[in-house]
């Protein structure tokens, strides 16, 4: 979807992405000759559908906007309240190498490399941890 | 007024960039594959998920590195066929490796991710609208499945695919035109007459179809040891495509896939020397489509 300024016949440019709020989104486009701006404002319909591609509107590195929910909340919830919320630390080197876990899986990942660090008495998830849980579970 | 095409780029989120980086990925991710065989039948219940596995055993048994995809993401087989426990990804440095069954095949399936009797149950932020975008979220994971996933070099990577005999040119698309398809049947017309819809609905893509199995084709005795007919003689439909084998039903192969066991484990069984066979012939037919493919280039 583009979107272009009739009264210059410029393309508009994004400016902002508002998370979901109640499954809307809030897209603000500015034209970049006369500054006109304007919101498109999502149904959560359409919402859903953009979240469905796998994409993110306002690019990749937005944070959790058009994105489906996890299809793990169920398991994720289970390995939570067997547990407890495990109050453990990522190492940025961890938690870029958890970004190459599927999108809809990472919550449910997350959630169990920690429990299994807080069963073996660590405090913080790094790249040595990762390597030991990856042999654990790989089976 | 410009129109859509006179505009370059999207304003911001390059939606195609992203959709096209993904498809990038998943190219990368399979460069060590060598055949990606899809197996499917358009009809659902003709043992799809149990030849998938007992092919996997067979390639793996005569020497070939192979892997399992499980692409019915709603009634996932693979984890319990292949006997594998709860899994959790966890990342490598080049992806998540893939969880090995015990019978050392490496299969991704949603069943080791969702324990049993749960379902998978995507959330929406669209309430009561998932008929309109459920089909897309299914191929976005299996998309990111392929992406995400360490393959590493395999001979064969088998991927099981979901019954919809109109949907299997979408997993073709999804697999890419160099993917095989082999489609399994069993002896009915009623079955024949589905899986005849998918040689039709694959006969508008570059895709090329090894053959049909016939699953099922009589029912394997063990007191006997003979094999007796399960279906009434019937063959008013013919499948224009060659037979790569038929596999009897066989009670013992059944108890085998509850406790996520191979036919290689007895290996005078009938059901494992007409897989053996089926093998043989799967892997001529795809020796023969690489030998093609490098001819042309």
């Amino acid at each position: 979807m583009k979107f272009l300024c009739v009264s210059c016949n410029e393309a508009m440019k994004l400016r902002e992405v508002n998370p979901p709020e109640r499954g809307s989104l809030t897209v603000i486009y500015r034209c970049p000759k006369c500054a006109q701006e304007f919101a498109m404002l999502t149904n959560p319909y359409e919402t859903q559908v953009v979240g469905s591609l796998g994409v993110k509107v306002g690019g990749e590195s937005a944070e959790g906007v058009g994105e489906s929910k996890c299809p793990f909340a169920g398991v994720v919830q289970g390995l939570t309240e067997e547990q407890g919320v495990a109050n453990i630390e990522w190492t940025t080197e961890a938690s870029t190498r958890l970004d190459k876990v599927p999108e809809f899986a990472r919550p449910m990942a997350k959630v169990g490399i920690e429990r299994y660090a807080k069963e073996r008495g660590f405090t913080r998830v790094d790249a040595q941890v990762l390597d030991q849980a990856k042999e654990f579970f790989g089976m | 007024m410009k129109s859509y095409y006179d505009i370059v780029g999207d304003g911001g989120s390059d939606i195609v960039g992203q959709v096209e980086a993904q498809q990038e990925r998943i190219v990368r991710s399979l460069s060590g594959v060598r055949n990606l065989v899809a197996v499917g039948s358009g009809k659902g219940g003709v043992g799809k998920s149990t030849l998938t596995m007992q092919l996997a055993c067979a390639l793996r048994a005569s020497g070939h590195a192979v892997s399992i995809l499980d692409a019915d993401l709603n009634g996932p087989c693979q984890a319990r066929l292949g006997g594998l426990k709860a899994w959790i990804p966890v990342p490598g440095e080049r992806g998540v490796p893939l969880p090995k069954a015990p019978n050392g095949i490496g299969v991704v399936s949603m069943g080791s991710m969702v324990p049993e009797p749960r379902a998978v149950d995507f959330a929406s932020v669209a309430s009561g609208s998932s008929h309109t975008w459920r089909a897309t979220r299914e191929f976005t994971i299996l998309r990111e499945l392929l992406a995400s996933m360490d393959w590493g070099a395999l001979d064969f990577l088998l991927v099981d695919l979901p019954p919809g005999a109109e949907r299997i040119v979408q997993y073709a698309e999804l697999l890419g035109s160099s993917s095989l398809f082999i489609l399994v049947t069993i002896p009915s017309d009623l079955s024949r007459g589905v899986v005849a819809r998918s040689i039709d609905a694959l006969a508008n893509t570059p895709n090329r179809i090894l053959g049909y199995i016939e699953n099922m084709d009589g029912y394997y005795c063990a007191d006997c040891g003979n094999v007796k007919p399960l279906f009434p003689a019937s063959s008013k439909v013919k499948l224009d495509l060659a037979c790569l084998g038929s596999v009897p039903f066989d009670p013992e192969l059944a108890a085998l896939c509850d406790r996520g066991g191979s036919l290689s484990d007895s290996p005078q069984s009938v059901s494992w020397q007409s897989v053996k066979r089926i093998v043989e012939k799967v892997v001529r037919a795809a020796s023969a489509k690489a030998l093609c493919s490098e001819e042309k280039a």
